[in-house]
């Protein structure tokens, strides 16, 4: 019952904060978008997209929302609740990968991308993996222009190699990259699945590991312990 | 409910609150009374398992402070000094959403936001209440699962006279209902109205505990004061132990002669300046 309160509160945040307001806005541009490119470049083009935006919606929202409810001290109730670190990273987890799930198919379904199941399976745990990601640097930085800089180079890590691969660099090693996985799972692609979800699951149980540490380190320090 | 005993803790090598001894009965307030950076609310997060690599021992119902599991945080409620509210929501959402990370029965949120004076603004958006609006509505925040121990940081801090009576009233109805309260302030004339014991932290370490009562009463001197007219209208004081030593008061008193007469007890402000030698507020 916890797990679905903590949800539906996300949920209700993002939306009360313009979260949602946002995301509509992207989401018509995008799909506008892919009517205007030729019929060839839809699925790369939305592939991108989607990839980069949708799915990673996690990384950037995450700085907002940790650092909105830093700045709030809401943490500092959370803490002292019965909410434990776990809850509250799948809490952040699903409720955005619900809206990046929902977003994302939008994009897919006027690009006319095939097996939908298998995109907005990618999708999800792209968002999922994101989403860890960004909480990882939330829940290290204190302000929003910080979050920014310290995104910068997980950016570059994440959103180059998934890049040269949509574009025809498609050596088999990529495949150890998180993003090219995901490229392909968007793009609908399910070549070698299990053993694609197996090294993805590696990559997010790892970085679920690195976020539940960092989560419970900042609830436990909640409040500013400051000399 | 609540005994710590030789408790040390320390954010770098040097040790920022040591020897830390006191026990607090079920249904008592407990206040803490002391100056910014005294080591009061790095003793409140050990406490509530916020902090937990200290040395010593910290028990709060029957449970080590840094072996609590989540469900422990059932019976703890905490205001914070500092509102701690989703600004975009209204007061009443706020409470629902906090309130539905307990398991346990709530209170009643309308009950609830009237005994703050709050019954016609739980619609309103958090970000258009007033500071004192917002403390009352995180003050209620703490109360709505009904926990057995409560940590109350400042309650009154940004009220005005009424609210903050309203406030101090609240807190003895809890009392009165067996909840344990942890008083953390610098406002001594509330410590010494609220509280049944409390404990001077200065520098990380407690100076005195005791009641306020009997620390006023062991550390202060009673003073009598009267008024008599010779001439022009004269005062004298003097203490109340010795007043068979002050012939002047005798005279007065024989020949009916005295136009008012007082006694005054050092505040517990008084006394933390003298026990500690630093000033509150």
């Amino acid at each position: 019952m916890r797990k679905k309160n903590l949800f539906v509160g996300d949920v209700r945040f993002q939306f009360k904060y313009g979260f949602y307001f946002v995301y509509t806005i992207f989401t018509v541009i995008y799909a506008s978008l892919i009517y205007v490119f030729p019929h060839s470049w839809k699925v790369k083009a939305a592939t991108i997209m989607i990839f980069s935006d949708p799915a990673a919606m996690g990384l950037f929202f995450m700085g907002a929302i940790i650092l909105l409810e830093k700045s709030e001290r809401v943490l500092n109730s959370i803490a002292v609740s019965p909410v434990g670190a776990d809850e509250y990273i799948l809490s952040k987890v699903i409720s955005i990968g619900f809206i990046s799930t929902v977003v994302g198919l939008i994009i897919a379904f006027a690009a006319d991308i095939s097996n939908i199941p298998m995109v907005a399976f990618g999708i999800f745990v792209g968002s999922a993996f994101f989403t860890l990601v960004g909480l990882i640097i939330a829940s290290n930085t204190k302000s929003l222009n910080q979050f920014i800089v310290s995104t910068v180079p997980i950016e570059i890590i994440c959103f180059l190699p998934p890049i040269f691969y949509s574009f025809g660099y498609e050596k088999t090693f990529m495949l150890i990259h998180p993003g090219c996985i995901l490229v392909r799972f968007i793009s609908g692609n399910s070549d070698y699945l299990l053993m694609l979800t197996f090294i993805l699951l590696i990559w997010i149980i790892t970085v679920y590991l690195i976020a539940y540490k960092n989560i419970k380190k900042m609830l436990q320090q909640t409040g500013g312990t400051k000399l | 409910m609540i005994k710590v005993s030789d408790l040390s803790f320390s954010y770098t090598e040097e040790k920022f609150i040591q020897d830390i001894n006191f026990e607090v009965e079920k249904g008592e307030i407990f206040g803490f009374l002391g100056p910014s950076g005294a080591g009061k609310s790095t003793l409140q997060k050990i406490l509530t398992g916020l902090l937990r690599n200290y040395e010593g021992n910290s028990v709060v119902d029957g449970v080590e402070s840094k072996y609590y599991k989540r469900n422990f945080y059932e019976n703890i409620g905490v205001d914070f000094e500092f509102p701690s509210l989703y600004e975009k929501l209204t007061g009443r959402e706020n409470l629902k959403f906090f309130g539905s990370l307990y398991s346990k029965k709530l209170r009643n949120i309308d009950e609830m936001l009237k005994m703050v004076g709050l019954q016609n603004d739980g619609e309103k958006k958090v970000c258009d209440y007033s500071k004192g609006m917002k403390s009352r509505l995180n003050f209620i925040k703490a109360l709505l699962h009904n926990p057995e121990i409560l940590f109350l940081d400042e309650p009154t801090s940004g009220l005005d006279p009424n609210n903050s009576r309203d406030m101090k009233n609240i807190i003895l109805e809890e009392k009165a209902k067996g909840k344990t309260i942890i008083l953390t302030t610098h406002n001594m004339v509330d410590a010494a109205e609220l509280c049944d014991r409390v404990a001077f932290i200065v520098d990380g370490r407690i100076k005195a505990l005791d009641s306020p009562h009997n620390l006023i009463m062991s550390k202060g001197a009673v003073k009598i004061k009267y008024s008599y007219y010779d001439g022009i209208e004269k005062t004298r004081e003097c203490l109340l132990k010795k007043t068979s030593e002050d012939y002047k008061l005798k005279e007065l008193i024989e020949k009916n002669q005295i136009l008012s007469i007082h006694s005054s007890e050092p505040t517990l402000s008084d006394i933390f300046m003298e026990v500690t030698g630093r000033v509150l507020q």
